[in-house]
């Protein structure tokens, strides 16, 4: 045996072993604590239910609600309303009108205004439905459910609820 | 012999100039001797030592701007307007701080492909050095570096910051399985907001500074502790040169030249601030702080359809492609198998095909954020001279 470096007692290893596995668990569940507190435990977002206003507010065809960041759809007395967040990497999406030629009419004197959806970061190009036709979008702007409010009629929407694309909501 | 009490930058004997570096606090990180060839301006173009000048520069600018920013969602524009117009050379500061963080982010990257085609992180025999460690806290300097300029990119509130950060946040949340609750820890919610701002903020002048500070120190010893820049074994032994005053004096022309363009260039390049943030209006087009164009181009590009299962692009251009990148990167001194000969030499025979192959993903780098500076309304693509399109009808 090195006489310099007497052969430590097991205990005081064994003790050095705990001491610094006790540090290093005290180190770790501290950090866990620090990341945790990190994770939002209540969100003061916007509320996911949304009033949007009276129906007959609306005109026809798309109109965006800039703070729900969705489109109320309207025609005639069927309502439906959609996301405005693109399904890329969420910009606003922007609505552009263009007139489309009647392919029946040789003079070119009707033409039928149609509503294309475009986003502006990447590019992507939405139906007036929803449903994703070029560009980088993987999904169609989802559709969320509609009701009217009981208290005050006007449109309540459930930004936490999807619905299906065709799904509307008759307004007598 | 009487102690001297003072180091002298104009030493007179050897004992004095080792006196310089041992007794002086800014100058003991350097050997008191050096070799001659390390003072050369090729190849390193001495872009560590901008890299750092600036970073300085960043600390020192950042201080007086703290001073006058709030960072809170009603005041932050404000504040930032304020400084930009009612602080007395508030746009000055505003634009050496701007400025010297795009610089630094171009300086970082270049020192980065100076030390990758020299092979600089490759060990020689001579002694025990671990240089491919140093290259490892590069890269992670180099991700600290592109951190610190995103983070900061929030703090004007206005709609270049907002959309930027809605883009560069919602890539995050296109990861699989912790996507969604790693965006909203990272921004504090389902939006972004206070919480965000907020994080931002701390993480822009406390953590990541901090970080960057501690890893330039590690970068700095290991240097020292690898003998200087890496060369070849025949490069021979032998340190020649007295490090005061020459390297002393060659370090402060860097770092004057540094401080110079960077104050002169804010002086003609004003920063911009568009309108407040609205999160209802994005505009058109909407873009990432350039030197993420070229993965936005890549996250615009990579959507894959198979029947009925679509891959967001985000999920590969925007999370796998750069991880695979950084981890291949920060590994590569370990995959690279060339002879000892190819150390510090640049574009040796040995390494062709390694460097042949980094420049061209440097280039393809460069390409893409070309394309990204050339978009338009709408995604589309103009030349500089050309105008933009009056956008169509909106509602």
């Amino acid at each position: 045996m090195d006489p310099d470096r007497p052969e430590q007692p097991a205990r005081r290893s064994a003790l050095i072993r705990l001491g610094t596995a006790a540090g290093a668990a005290a180190l770790a569940v501290q950090g866990g604590i620090v990341l945790r507190s990190f994770v939002a435990n209540v969100s003061y977002d916007t509320p996911s239910r949304v009033k949007l206003g009276l129906p007959g507010a609306f005109p026809e065809g798309l109109t965006l609600v800039p703070d729900a960041r969705v489109f109320v759809s309207r025609r005639g007395k069927r309502f439906r309303v959609m996301s405005a967040v693109c399904t890329h990497l969420g910009c606003t999406v922007r609505v552009e009108a263009s007139l489309k030629a009647d392919p029946s009419d040789p003079d070119t004197r009707r033409a039928t205004q149609v509503f294309q959806l475009a986003c502006p970061c990447h590019g992507s190009r939405y139906r007036e439905d929803g449903s994703n036709i070029a560009g980088p979008a993987p999904r169609p702007l989802p559709a969320y459910h509609v009701a009217l409010a009981p208290d005050d009629g006007q449109l309540a929407v459930d930004l936490d609820r999807e619905t299906a694309p065709d799904v509307e909501l008759t307004v007598p | 012999m009487a102690q001297r009490r003072f180091w002298s930058l104009r030493p007179s004997t050897a004992r004095e100039v080792a006196d310089a570096i041992f007794a002086n606090f800014l100058l003991h990180w350097f050997p008191a001797r050096m070799r001659a060839s390390s003072l050369a301006w090729t190849p390193t173009f001495w872009l560590g030592t901008v890299s750092w000048v600036l970073f300085v520069v960043l600390l020192v600018s950042g201080l007086p701007l703290m001073v006058f920013y709030i960072p809170s969602v009603e005041d932050a524009y404000r504040s930032v307007k304020d400084i930009e117009h009612v602080v007395s050379f508030g746009w000055w500061l505003r634009a050496v701080h701007r400025l010297a963080a795009h610089l630094m982010v171009i300086t970082v990257t270049l020192h980065l492909v100076r030390v990758f085609v020299t092979g600089a992180y490759k060990n020689s025999a001579r002694g025990s050095q671990r240089r491919e460690w140093n290259w490892a806290i590069g890269v992670a300097m180099l991700l600290c570096t592109l951190l610190l300029s995103f983070t900061g990119y929030l703090l004007p509130w206005d709609q270049l910051a907002f959309w930027a950060v809605t883009v560069g946040t919602s890539i995050v949340s296109s990861a699989p399985l912790a996507g969604t609750i790693l965006r909203q820890t990272l921004i504090g919610g389902r939006e972004i907001g206070e919480a965000t701002l907020v994080r931002f903020y701390l993480l822009h002048i406390v953590v990541l500074p901090i970080a960057m500070a501690v890893l330039f120190g590690y970068h700095m010893w290991r240097i020292r502790k690898d003998g200087g820049l890496a060369r070849g074994a025949a490069a021979g032994e032998g340190a020649d040169l007295h490090t005061v005053p020459p390297v002393v004096r060659r370090v402060a022309v860097v770092t004057m030249a540094t401080v110079l363009a960077v104050t002169a260039l804010a002086a003609f390049i004003p920063s911009p601030l568009l309108e407040p943030a609205n999160p209802g209006v994005t505009p058109n087009p909407a873009k990432a702080p350039w030197y993420f164009l070229w993965l936005q181009e890549v996250v615009s590009d990579t959507t894959v359809r198979l029947g009925p299962v679509h891959v967001n692009g985000a999920l590969i251009g925007g999370v796998v492609l750069p991880l695979v990148l950084v981890v291949v990167l920060t590994l590569w001194p370990w995959l690279d198998r060339s002879p000892e000969s190819a150390t510090g030499a640049a574009f040796p025979r040995e390494r062709r095909v390694q460097n042949a192959v980094f420049l061209g993903i440097a280039l393809a780098i460069t390409g893409l954020t070309v394309v990204g500076l050339l978009r338009g309304p709408s995604w589309g693509l103009w030349w500089p001279w050309e105008a933009w399109p009056p956008l169509p009808t909106r509602f």
